[in-house]
C-alpha cells in the first residue's frame, strides 16, 4: 500500500520546515524567558568522574542511579513474568479457587494507583517481609565491598532492603499487566491445539507447557516487550520511597546544586537511553514474526 | 499470744514477699524498657541508621558521591560516640516522618525543626542548633505595583522595593515555600493574607521565584543569602536579619527515655566542646566545601 521509495515531496519539506522552527522558537522563547543561569559544566561529572585518590574513572551520581534503574527494571520484569505466567494460567484454570485468586490479583493491583500501591507497600508490607527474610540483617552485616557478585546484581549492600522492596512492589503491579497478556496469549490459541493435544494424550498441564505456552509467548511476545520499556518508565515511580534510581539520584543532585534543567534533561536523555533500543527491538521482533507468519500463509 | 505472733509474722513476710516480687517486677519492667531501646538495638546491630533529606548545607551528595553537610558531620561524630557504623538512608521530605515511625531508621538528623506539631507524633532531642526563617523576593515582581508583562516592556531597575514583612503581607503577593516545612508554617503566620504557593522540592520553589511567578521565597537560613550570591541582579533581601528562630533537633520514636538521654547529654557535651558551633560556622558561615559540591 505504502510505497517506501516515495521521494519526499515540497509539503513534506515545509511541514519538517515549520516544525524545526517552532522547535527553534521554543528554546529562544525558553532561553530569553526563563531566568535561570545555564551552567553545563557540571553536567560530565555526574556521567564519569575521575577519582585522583585512586586513579580510576568512576561512574557519576547520575550513572549509579541509571544503574539501579537497569537492575530495578530487570528484576521487576523477571519477578512479573514469573507472577504474570501462573497468575495468567490460572486465570483460565478449570478450578475456580485459582481462577478467584487471579483475577483478584488482577483486580486488585489494576484499580489502585501505582502511586498509593507503592507506599502502602512501603510502609506496611516491605519491611515485614525484609525483616521475616533476614534480609535487614544482612545488610548489615555485609561491607560494601564483601560482595561483588551480590553489588553487581542489586547494588549497594546498604540500600538491599530498600532496592528489594521496591522491586518486589513494581513486581506485583507489572505482573497484574503481564498476566492479561499471558491470559490473552493462551486464549488466541485455536481450540483445535488444545484437542489435538488432547488427543496426542497429554493431560493439561503438559498440555500448557508443550504446546499452548510456547505458541501463546511467541505471539505475546511484542506486548511483553512493550511492558518491558514501561517498566522502565515506570520505575521513576518508586523514587517517592526513597529509592535511589535514576530520578532520585536527579532529585537529589537538583537540591544540592539548584542546577535543575541541567539535570532535568540528563535524567531524560538517559530513559530515553535506555527505552529508545528497547523500542528498536521490539520493532525488529515484531518484524521478524510478521515475516514468519508470511512465510506460512 | 502465740497465735497472733503467727498472724503477724505471716502477714508481714506476706508482705515482704509481696514487695520484693513488685520490686522484682518493676526491675523486670525497667530492662525490658531498656532493652527495647533504640540505643541497644543500634549497640547490638553495630550501625545507627540515619534519616534525612537532603538540604544545602545541611545534608548534600557530593561530586563524589559522599554524603557530606552539617548533619552528616554531627551524625558522623553521633556514630562514633556510640561506637558504631553508620548507615545514611536519604529519604523524601515529606515522608520522612511516617519512615521513622515505621522503623526504616533509628533517628532524623536533618535539619528539623521543633514544633509541636510533630512533636506529638516523634520525641525530640534538646536543640543543637537553631535555624531561621528569611525571605529573598524578586526584584520586579515583589513591589505588587509592576506586573510581570510591564516588567518585560520597562525592565525597570529601580522601582520601589519592599523591605519590611509587613510589606509581604497582601493577597497580591505569591508566597513561594517547600511543602512540609516550618517555612511553610512561619509563612502562613506571619503572612497570613499572601497567597501561598507550595512545592514539593526546594528547586522548583526556587524556580517559581526565578521566574517571577513568585514575589518571594520563604527558607531558612542561609538559602536566602545563597540564592541572592546567585542571582544578585534578579533578587534581593528584604530583610536584614531572620524573622523567625527556631530550634532544630534530633528525632527519635516516641517511648524511648534511654535514647533521649544519650542524645541530650551528647549534646551538651558537644556544645560545651563548641564543636557544634565551630561546624556550624564552616557550612553556614564559610564557602570553603562549595567545591566539594559543584
Amino acid at each position: 500500500m505504502f510505497d517506501s521509495q516515495k521521494k519526499i515531496s515540497p509539503r513534506d519539506v515545509l511541514l519538517l520546515a515549520c516544525i524545526m522552527g517552532g522547535v527553534i522558537l521554543l528554546f529562544h522563547h525558553l532561553a530569553q524567558e526563563l531566568n535561570y543561569n545555564w551552567d553545563w559544566s557540571v553536567i560530565p561529572g555526574y556521567i564519569a568522574r575521575f577519582d585522583s585518590g585512586s586513579g580510576n574513572w568512576r561512574a557519576g551520581l547520575l550513572t549509579q542511579g541509571l544503574l539501579v534503574t537497569l537492575r530495578l527494571s530487570l528484576w521487576s520484569i523477571l519477578l512479573g513474568l514469573l507472577a504474570g505466567t501462573v497468575m495468567g494460567m490460572w486465570r483460565l484454570s478449570p478450578r475456580p479457587l485459582l481462577r478467584m485468586i487471579s483475577s483478584s490479583y488482577v483486580g486488585l493491583v489494576r484499580n489502585i494507583p501505582p502511586l498509593v500501591l507503592i507506599f502502602i507497600f512501603y510502609f506496611f508490607l516491605g519491611d515485614q517481609i525484609m525483616q521475616v527474610t533476614g534480609i535487614t540483617e544482612l545488610s548489615y552485616s555485609l561491607d560494601d565491598n564483601s560482595s561483588p557478585i551480590l553489588t553487581t546484581l542489586f547494588g549497594p549492600v546498604e540500600q538491599l532492603p530498600a532496592f528489594l522492596s521496591g522491586v518486589l512492589t513494581m513486581a506485583l503491579f507489572e505482573g497484574a499487566y503481564i498476566t492479561e497478556i499471558v491470559r490473552a496469549g493462551i486464549e488466541s490459541i485455536d481450540n483445535e491445539q488444545w484437542e489435538a493435544s488432547a488427543a496426542l494424550g497429554f493431560n493439561r498441564r503438559n498440555q500448557l507447557i508443550h504446546i499452548i505456552l510456547p505458541q501463546a509467548f511467541s505471539r505475546s511476545l511484542p506486548p511483553l516487550a512493550g511492558q518491558f520499556i514501561s517498566t522502565i518508565k515506570d520505575s521513576s515511580i518508586v523514587s517517592v520511597i526513597s529509592i535511589q534510581e535514576l530520578t532520585f539520584a536527579g532529585q537529589e543532585l537538583m537540591s544540592a546544586t539548584y542546577r535543575t534543567f541541567e539535570i532535568w534533561t540528563l535524567v531524560i536523555v538517559m530513559y530515553f537511553i535506555l527505552t529508545f533500543p528497547c523500542s528498536i527491538a521490539v520493532r525488529e521482533l515484531e518484524k521478524r514474526m510478521n515475516s514468519h507468519k508470511d512465510s506460512h500463509h | 499470744m502465740n497465735l497472733l505472733r503467727t498472724v503477724c509474722v505471716s502477714i508481714v513476710t506476706a508482705i515482704l514477699i509481696m514487695s520484693l516480687a513488685s520490686v522484682g517486677m518493676a526491675n523486670d519492667t525497667r530492662q525490658e524498657l531498656s532493652k527495647d531501646s533504640t540505643l541497644e538495638k543500634v549497640l547490638k546491630r553495630k550501625a545507627l541508621r540515619v534519616g534525612f533529606s537532603t538540604f544545602k548545607p545541611w545534608a548534600m551528595k557530593g561530586k563524589n558521591g559522599e554524603f557530606i553537610g552539617f548533619e552528616i558531620d554531627v551524625a558522623k561524630r553521633l556514630a562514633s560516640a556510640m561506637g558504631v557504623k553508620i548507615r545514611f538512608i536519604p529519604t523524601k521530605w515529606d515522608g520522612i516522618i511516617p519512615a521513622l515511625l515505621t522503623g526504616k531508621f533509628d533517628i532524623i538528623i536533618g535539619g528539623m525543626g521543633i514544633t509541636p506539631e510533630r512533636n506529638l507524633k516523634v520525641n525530640f532531642s534538646d536543640p543543637y542548633e537553631f535555624s531561621g526563617m528569611s525571605i529573598v523576593a524578586n526584584k520586579n515582581v515583589a513591589t505588587g505595583k509592576l506586573t510581570r508583562a510591564d516588567y518585560n516592556n520597562a525592565k525597570t531597575g529601580g522601582a520601589a522595593r519592599l523591605a519590611a514583612l509587613e510589606d509581604f503581607n497582601n493577597p497580591k503577593i505569591r508566597v513561594s515555600v517547600r511543602l512540609g516545612t516550618t517555612a511553610e508554617k512561619a509563612a502562613k503566620n506571619f503572612l497570613p493574607k499572601a497567597t501561598i504557593v507550595k512545592f514539593n522540592d526546594e528547586a522548583a520553589s526556587i524556580q517559581e521565584l526565578l521566574n517571577g511567578n513568585a514575589a518571594c521565597l520563604v527558607a531558612s537560613h542561609p538559602l536566602p543569602e545563597t540564592l541572592v550570591e546567585k542571582y544578585p541582579g534578579k533578587l534581593y533581601l528584604p530583610l536584614k536579619s531572620d524573622f523567625t528562630q527556631e530550634p532544630i533537633g534530633f528525632a527519635v520514636r516516641k517511648g524511648d527515655p534511654d535514647f533521649l538521654n544519650f542524645l541530650n547529654n551528647w549534646i551538651r557535651v558537644c556544645n560545651s566542646e563548641g564543636w557544634l558551633e565551630a561546624r556550624y560556622n564552616y557550612w553556614f558561615k564559610t564557602n570553603q566545601w562549595k567545591s566539594q559540591v559543584e
